[in-house]
């Protein structure tokens, strides 16, 4: 093929992409809101047919996200996880690749981090140069975990034909049970009445500016507002993300126009499996200081799925859609303390807006026949 | 099924690879960490694999029907917790802490009917709405992650129920839902290879038009095998609790992976009924490895022997998957009038 049909080919590509994106955004928007906001009216009348008062827990709801100024930084501080960990799911999905496994991923990753910082920190001086060292080798070291992790379902998928979602649930269960038996056998602190490993060195910290939350870093925000930036520039401004989003939706085009589409599957699946790592990197070193039983441990990488489902798979759309998942969670831990509605309803919320989310046409008729909207619904 | 089709390659491959992995494995036992293998596979091992299998190969001969016609209901896992959650309800309902064997068949039955209401939705939301089958199935499983742990809180105040009471056995010492899932896989493997509505539900998977044009309505079809899928996949997590006998909801739930565990067995045993069954007890025999590890005194973590299902699924998929899918799987069908 010429590099004149090439191009050709390309831009032919790139008008269709430019129109599917223009002609659905508002939709795609107005069909995220319709799902979250069906998704909490049904978790409200399961509330009230459970006998709680639904109004109270809404009210609860907005106040555990963002009463606060301590509600709005615990609100920060868990959007940093969802919005790192729901660019990795957007990757690997705009990609056509279903990496359910970020969950697994963030965990191999954080718990690479916190190994990696402990062994070298015998190596290196301590104070602020140490620290310093330790921390970009800690969060290098969780990428790397992370990469590699997922790069394996995605070699599975490429040249074993092995369906990457039930590779990638599997190495989830397997992730959680062999960092778990790690984390209770050979890598427990001894002094700990809990199970988890040894502490991060005091001075393996990321710097206290602007926030009152020990938790909360403007780094980790950063890092994360650098990430979205980063992964949207990669998708839409360079080649490779042309083609591996054009490998996504267009598998036969992009074999025509040379890409490597086993080749592809592979990367996609590493560099999502990268940002899952450094989202476990940013986990251990901004939040715990240690790892857990990873059973334990947040469902950020399963609830990324919904985030990055609710943003249109789209790193940009992924900021809002995380932070939404931050708040939730946020009013999720308001509500164990302050209430007694069990908090695995918001879990059971989620998983609603993920169902509407999948059913767009739901919306479409609806708002047809209802008559309501014009192209927007 | 000719001579042929039962010794092809393909077919050989499967058998070939199931001996390999029981022969490694008894091997690497029994030199290893020497163990003699008839200490390991003894009577009661056998009859805790047929129960463990039990509830993956009903749920995956559910998966086989939804997917031969067209419809890949990924949602197995979260209508297994589904069904698993409402029969310990059920029971709990209707006598307590300490139910009668009555009580338990009826939350069995009452487990069954929920799924398929439950079902029904996601059904429409599939065929109708045109939902993304994948992304509506994880969200089946989110939903039941969240909602049965969630009700089961309401109820007892924590997330598992406090005791109940498991079925009795039958003959041999053996769970009459053995027998029954016997019953069911052969019932299956006729049903869909001898009689007009099998092939009907292969022509909706493979050529939904002929079928169409034959005078069939495909959507049916569909509504019927998703429907039946979501039942069995109900029946599955009752019969799950009914071996166990208390409803655990924490972490993954007490279905942990089973769903998810029974899509492979059917694409291991090639969207055939009795491999679909095989390959369930060859998980459910992993899955009962660590109580056996335990009997005969080796010295494993629980935690790691745990893994091996998990392990061996991915090597099988690995090895095992190029099966050849119906070929509309995925596929919304439109009459065209």
């Amino acid at each position: 093929m010429s590099t004149d049909d090439r191009g050709r080919l390309r831009t032919l590509l790139d008008r269709a992409a430019d129109w599917l994106l223009d002609a659905t955004v508002l939709e795609r928007l107005a069909i995220a809101v319709a799902s979250t906001l069906l998704a909490i009216a049904i978790g409200l009348v399961i509330v009230a047919a459970a006998g709680f008062d639904p109004i109270r827990f809404a009210s609860q709801l907005l106040i555990g996200a963002i009463g606060s100024e301590r509600a709005i930084l615990r609100t920060l501080r868990n959007s940093v996880l969802f919005v790192l960990a729901g660019v990795a799911v957007a990757v690997a999905f705009r990609a056509g690749v279903f990496n359910i496994g970020v969950q697994g991923q963030f965990i191999v990753g954080g718990f690479a981090t916190v190994v990696s910082i402990i062994w070298l920190a015998a190596f290196v001086p301590t104070g602020a140069v140490g620290g310093m060292i330790l921390l970009v080798f800690g969060t290098l070291v969780g990428i790397v975990a992370g990469g590699l992790y997922g790069a394996l379902p995605g070699v599975l998928k490429a040249y074993g034909d092995a369906n990457e979602i039930i590779t990638t649930i599997m190495l989830n269960f397997i992730a959680i049970g062999f960092v778990g038996w790690l984390v209770a056998g050979p890598f427990s602190d001894p002094d700990a009445t809990a199970t988890r490993t040894r502490r991060l060195p005091a001075n393996v910290e990321l710097p206290q500016l602007v926030f009152s939350d020990p938790n909360l870093s403007i780094v980790g925000l950063a890092v994360t507002l650098v990430t979205v930036v980063a992964v949207a520039a990669l998708l839409t401004r360079t080649s490779f993300g042309y083609d591996m989003v054009t490998s996504g939706y267009q598998a036969a085009a992009a074999t025509y126009s040379g890409v490597d589409a086993k080749r592809m599957i592979v990367l996609t699946m590493t560099l999502s499996g990268m940002i899952a790592g450094l989202t476990g990197a940013v986990f251990v070193i901004m939040i715990q200081g240690y790892f857990t039983d990873p059973s334990g441990i947040g469902n950020y990488g399963f609830d990324a799925i919904a985030v990055s489902l609710l943003a249109a798979n789209n790193p940009i759309g992924v900021l809002p859609a995380g932070m939404l998942f931050g708040g939730l969670d946020s009013a999720g831990s308001h509500i164990q303390i302050n209430s007694d509605v069990p908090v695995q309803l918001i879990d059971g919320i989620v998983g609603l807006v993920v169902l509407f989310v999948s059913a767009p046409e739901l919306f479409r008729m609806t708002a047809k026949r209802t008559g309501l909207g014009g192209d927007s619904e | 099924m000719r001579t042929t089709t039962l010794l092809s390659p393909k077919r050989l491959r499967l058998v070939g690879l199931a001996a390999v992995i029981l022969v490694a494995l008894g091997a690497f036992v029994s030199i290893v960490l020497d163990v003699q293998v008839e200490r390991l596979i003894t009577r009661g091992f056998v009859t805790r694999s047929l129960e463990m299998a039990t509830p993956i190969a009903l749920a995956a001969i559910g998966g086989l029907y939804a997917e031969k016609s067209g419809v890949f209901n990924i949602g197995l896992e979260g209508f297994m917790i589904f069904g698993a959650f409402t029969a310990a309800a059920t029971m709990f309902m209707l006598g307590g802490t300490s139910p009668t064997q009555g009580q338990l068949w009826l939350a069995m039955g009452v487990a069954t009917l929920i799924s398929i209401i439950l079902t029904l939705g996601f059904a429409v939301l599939l065929i109708r709405y045109k939902a993304d089958q994948i992304v509506a199935g994880l969200a089946i499983w989110f939903i039941a992650l969240g909602f049965a742990p969630f009700t089961a809180a309401t109820i007892w105040g924590s997330r598992s129920s406090p005791g109940l009471t498991s079925i009795n056995n039958l003959a041999f010492g053996q769970s009459p839902m053995v027998f029954f899932t016997v019953i069911v896989v052969a019932a299956a493997w006729v049903f869909l290879y001898r009689t007009r509505y099998g092939y009907w539900i292969q022509a909706a998977g493979e050529n939904p038009k002929a079928l169409d044009t034959a005078g069939v309505d495909v959507n049916r079809v569909r509504y019927a095998t998703v429907i039946f899928s979501g039942a069995m996949a109900g029946l599955a997590g009752a019969v799950l609790l009914a071996h166990a006998g208390n409803w655990v909801g924490t972490g993954d739930t007490m279905v942990d992976g089973r769903g998810w565990i029974a899509i492979v067995a059917y694409l291991f045993g090639n969207y055939n009924p009795i491999g679909a069954a095989a390959a369930a007890l060859l998980f459910g025999a992993l899955d009962m490895l660590n109580v056996q590890f335990q009997t005969v005194g080796i010295e494993a973590s629980a935690r790691l022997v745990n893994l091996l299902p998990y392990v061996a699924v991915i090597i099988v998929l690995t090895v095992w998957g190029k099966t050849r899918m119906p070929s509309k799987v995925g596929e919304a069908y439109e009459t065209e009038e």
